[in-house]
């Protein structure tokens, strides 16, 4: 019943080879499975920083969070691209011979949608790791800090601009189905998205600055819709009462102030759509473009000097 | 209504970058009232004006004000040292919505009447009628903000949705929507003081009544969700 | 002088069961609960403290369920362990605005005195977000303590603290105890407890798993002997040969196989049984403790994790 070689086991087994004797002498080795830093290749700061332009537009879009960060931004990207789709749909039944709504002038009308979805998201990008503290594990990285606000605007700006331009493919998609004129298409089109890029930038600018300097998401939200809104409101007044009053040098002036005004009153010089007091000659049509470019510049450079700010604080 | 209570959130509101906003833009919008007086003295002006003040300012001075009496609370659960004591939820609950009420008609009501005054001096009545309109509605906002934020941590971009989108976009495309729109029916209390505004068809009637409905369902609303308020750990 | 009475309270979260049938009697006195993180001490003083509703059982304050019964919190004084965030308000006007909450006819007395006991009443003047951490501490007992409640429930007041304001807190504690007042504080760390409480209530995995005097446990855990059930290829042989040996008290042959054995030495019998079962050429198939709660209370008293 018992094996008297399981009896033992001191005792070595006769049939059995010395296993000692198979390893020679200075073979044995422990292995070190403590923590062993890494000594391999690394990637470049631009590397680095792509990856967290990437990192930052998933996440304007919730993915790779919670389940419950998705449904605000995609719940806001069907609305915007509601009105498309039904375009879509009428046009493919009707058959019509033109887009009843023009590319640009498509952001012109969800432009609340777009300033709510800007203005949800950038606290996500912008004012997260500033309030719980772990802004200090970006800016202990080899990444700069300058480089670190230029990511996440980036981010931001290509969230934007994924909202923007759905839209306008979906639009321009439909439209060659439709076998509408392809040059005039792509024509506008091309104008539509390069004004999309402009809008994009300024709103994400904007909106980044807000976000970073309040922490609270909540009240960089309001905010953030206050200064759209509410100055988009103001130029809008004032253009009505200059377009009254015979003045509309000073509705064009008072356009330069907004972001939502600066797109229309482009839009419409370029795409033959009405406006109120649009801007007229090419020396104001440069400085709308010059005051966009610039706006989007000057809060890139904001953050710029707050995240410096953070980082040697 | 417990005093301590008020005079808590009163100090949470009057918290340093909230305040700025808060009174930044009342402020904004008497500055564009004398800008547009200066430049003209066409009725479109006064209309301009007063369309941003009641469909934009007012409804986010309200949101600020209501998410800010109730929300940072909420969130970082400071709010038990005032529900751990013998007072009534509902007490709560109405105590924050007067200080966020008070706020509410200081910086967003008071503002549109002074503006009103400034552009058009001598239809006082007109500006009046504005001043209540904005009364109704500003009430009512407040409570539905309150009721949102001890709801739900999203409370505020709800309340964008609901007063851009639904009252906004969407009222200006359905007719229908002005029936449950705040904003509506302030506008009706204004049309029937002043015969100047162009009113929404409802009747003042029901226009105060949904109000005052609205305005104690959601402050009752927001004194049940307080009762739901559960202790967390350090997560 | 009041007692807190949990009578077979569980508390769930759809198929999360966050307490399990606990039944438990505070009285007058310092009562330390002692459980791993998790295992349910946050949710039980939520129910004590009237802030969750039982989902079966009863909690009760001198009779009187606590939910839904605003006046309960005149005798119930609360710490509860999220950090004070009115980093605005100095350590006096916080303390105050408790004191004026409570409704009391002299609230400034009162604060002043709850700030004495605390013994901070020199810092109170500055703002919170001033205070150090175990002062944060301080500061909420003190609001707690203004309107002298019977019930004192703090959660984890001993939560990164440093060691002198420790000392200082566990004193604290002591003396309310010893004035008459139910004081519960949940912990942990098993040297906390020890030091303080008189009466300890070990919650694991949301089940009660011991009550009473700290050396008491430990010699009921020592005295009475661990369950377990082993299968093996050959039941009798096995229970022969363990019956044996000196850790194991008494064997006896199930009817469906398995032998079940009663031990009191734990930490020999799990090194003998093996070696046992090789000597006689018997495989085990199957081993398992059958005695849960001692088990986990011991593995967490003395092992460190449930």
């Amino acid at each position: 019943m018992t094996d008297p070689a399981l009896s033992d086991p001191a005792l070595p087994d006769p049939a059995l080879p010395d296993p000692s004797t198979a390893t020679p002498a200075g073979g044995s080795v422990i292995h070190d499975l403590g923590y062993r830093p890494y000594t391999g290749p690394r990637l470049a700061p631009p590397a680095i920083a792509r990856s967290l332009v990437v990192t930052g537009l998933r996440n304007a879009f919730g993915l790779g969070r919670s389940g419950r960060s998705k449904v605000l931004p995609f719940v806001l990207l069907a609305f915007n691209l509601m009105p498309a789709l039904i375009i879509g749909g009428v046009m493919v039944f009707v058959g019509l011979d033109r887009l009843p709504i023009g590319y640009a002038q498509y952001a012109s009308t969800t432009q609340v949608l777009l300033g709510i979805f800007v203005a949800s998201q950038a606290p996500v990008l912008f004012s997260r790791d500033l309030r719980h503290g772990t802004i200090a594990l970006y800016l202990a990285r080899p990444l700069p800090a300058a480089a670190y606000a230029v990511s996440r605007w980036a981010s931001l700006l290509g969230a934007t601009l994924v909202f923007l331009l759905s839209p306008i493919l979906l639009l321009y998609a439909v439209s060659l189905l439709g076998e509408l004129d392809v040059t005039d298409q792509t024509r506008d089109a091309g104008i539509a998205i390069g004004l999309a890029v402009l809008l994009a930038m300024s709103l994400a600018g904007v909106a980044g600055v807000i976000a970073s300097w309040s922490t609270r998401r909540g009240f960089a939200v309001v905010a953030t819709i206050a200064v759209l809104l509410i100055g988009n409101g103001i130029v809008t007044a004032i253009q009505g009462i200059s377009q009254e009053v015979g003045k509309p040098l000073v509705g064009e002036v008072a356009e330069l102030f907004s972001p939502y005004s600066l797109y229309r009153g482009l839009m419409s010089m370029w795409t033959g759509f009405d406006a109120p007091t649009p801007p007229t000659g090419v020396v104001m049509q440069t400085a709308y473009v010059v005051v966009f470019v610039a706006l989007a510049g000057g809060c890139l450079a904001t953050l710029v000097h707050r995240y410096r700010t953070v980082a040697s604080a | 209504m417990n005093a301590t209570i008020a005079r808590l959130s009163t100090q949470a509101l009057i918290g340093r970058r909230r305040g700025l906003v808060l009174v930044l833009i009342p402020a904004v919008l008497l500055v564009l009232a004398v800008v547009v007086r200066l430049l003209t003295d066409d009725p479109a002006g006064y209309d301009a004006v007063t369309e941003l003040a009641f469909t934009l300012a007012l409804p986010l001075v309200a949101l600020l004000a209501a998410t800010a009496v109730l929300g940072p609370e909420v969130d970082d659960g400071s709010i038990v040292y005032l529900l751990s004591k013998p007072i009534s939820r509902h007490r709560i609950a109405v105590s924050k919505f007067v200080v966020a009420w008070a706020a509410t008609l200081l910086l967003g009501v008071l503002p549109l009447f002074v503006a009103g005054v400034v552009l058009d001096g001598s239809d006082l009545r007109r500006a009046l009628a504005w001043g209540v309109g904005a009364a109704v509605a500003g009430t009512a906002y407040t409570a539905l903000f309150l009721g949102l934020a001890a709801f739900t941590r999203h409370a505020v971009v709800v309340g964008l949705l609901f007063a851009l989108l639904w009252e906004g976009v969407l009222s200006s495309v359905l007719d229908g929507i002005r029936w449950v729109s705040i904003g509506a029916w302030g506008r009706e209390v204004a049309a029937r003081i002043s015969p100047s505004i162009t009113g929404e068809d409802l009747g003042m009637g029901y226009a105060v009544v949904a109000a005052v409905l609205v305005t104690v369902g959601a402050v009752w609303f927001a004194g049940d969700r307080l009762r739901s308020f559960t202790l967390r750990g350090d997560e | 002088m009041s007692t807190l009475t949990i009578d077979r309270a569980s508390r769930w979260y759809g198929n999360v069961v966050a307490v399990n049938g606990i039944s438990m009697t505070v009285r007058p006195g310092v009562t330390g609960l002692l459980g791993p993180n998790g295992a349910g001490k946050t949710t039980l003083i939520a129910l004590m403290s009237g802030f969750l509703a039982p989902s079966a059982g009863t909690v009760t304050l001198d009779g009187q369920p606590i939910w839904r019964h605003t006046d309960a919190y005149r005798l119930i004084g609360l710490v509860p362990e999220r950090e004070l965030s009115f980093g605005y308000l100095t350590g006096r006007q916080f303390v105050l605005a408790n004191a004026e909450l409570h409704g009391l006819a002299d609230a400034g007395a009162a604060a002043e005195r709850a700030l004495e006991i605390v013994e901070m009443t020199e810092p109170a003047g500055r703002r919170i977000g001033t205070y150090s951490k175990g002062m944060r501490q301080r500061v909420k007992l003190a609001s707690a303590l203004v309107h002298d409640p019977a019930v004192l429930l703090l959660d984890e007041p001993f939560n990164g603290v440093d060691p002198r304001q420790r000392l200082h807190l566990m004193t604290l504690l002591r003396r309310m105890g010893a004035q008459g007042r139910t004081v519960l504080f949940s912990s942990h760390i098993l040297e906390e407890v020890e030091q303080v409480a008189r009466q300890i209530e070990v919650v694991v995995s949301g089940r009660h798993a011991a009550s009473g005097d700290f050396g008491q446990i430990r010699r009921l855990m020592t005295d009475r002997p661990v369950q377990y059930v082993v299968t093996a290829d050959d039941d009798r042989a096995l229970a022969a040969a363990l019956i044996a040996e000196p850790s194991v008290v008494a064997v006896s042959l199930r009817r469906g196989g398995g032998v079940d054995v009663s031990v009191a030495d734990f930490g020999s019998f799990t090194v003998r049984l093996p070696q046992v079962a090789r000597q006689h050429g018997i495989r085990v198939l199957e081993l398992m403790p059958t005695d849960e709660s001692l088990e986990s209370v011991f593995s967490y008293l003395v092992g460190g994790q449930a």
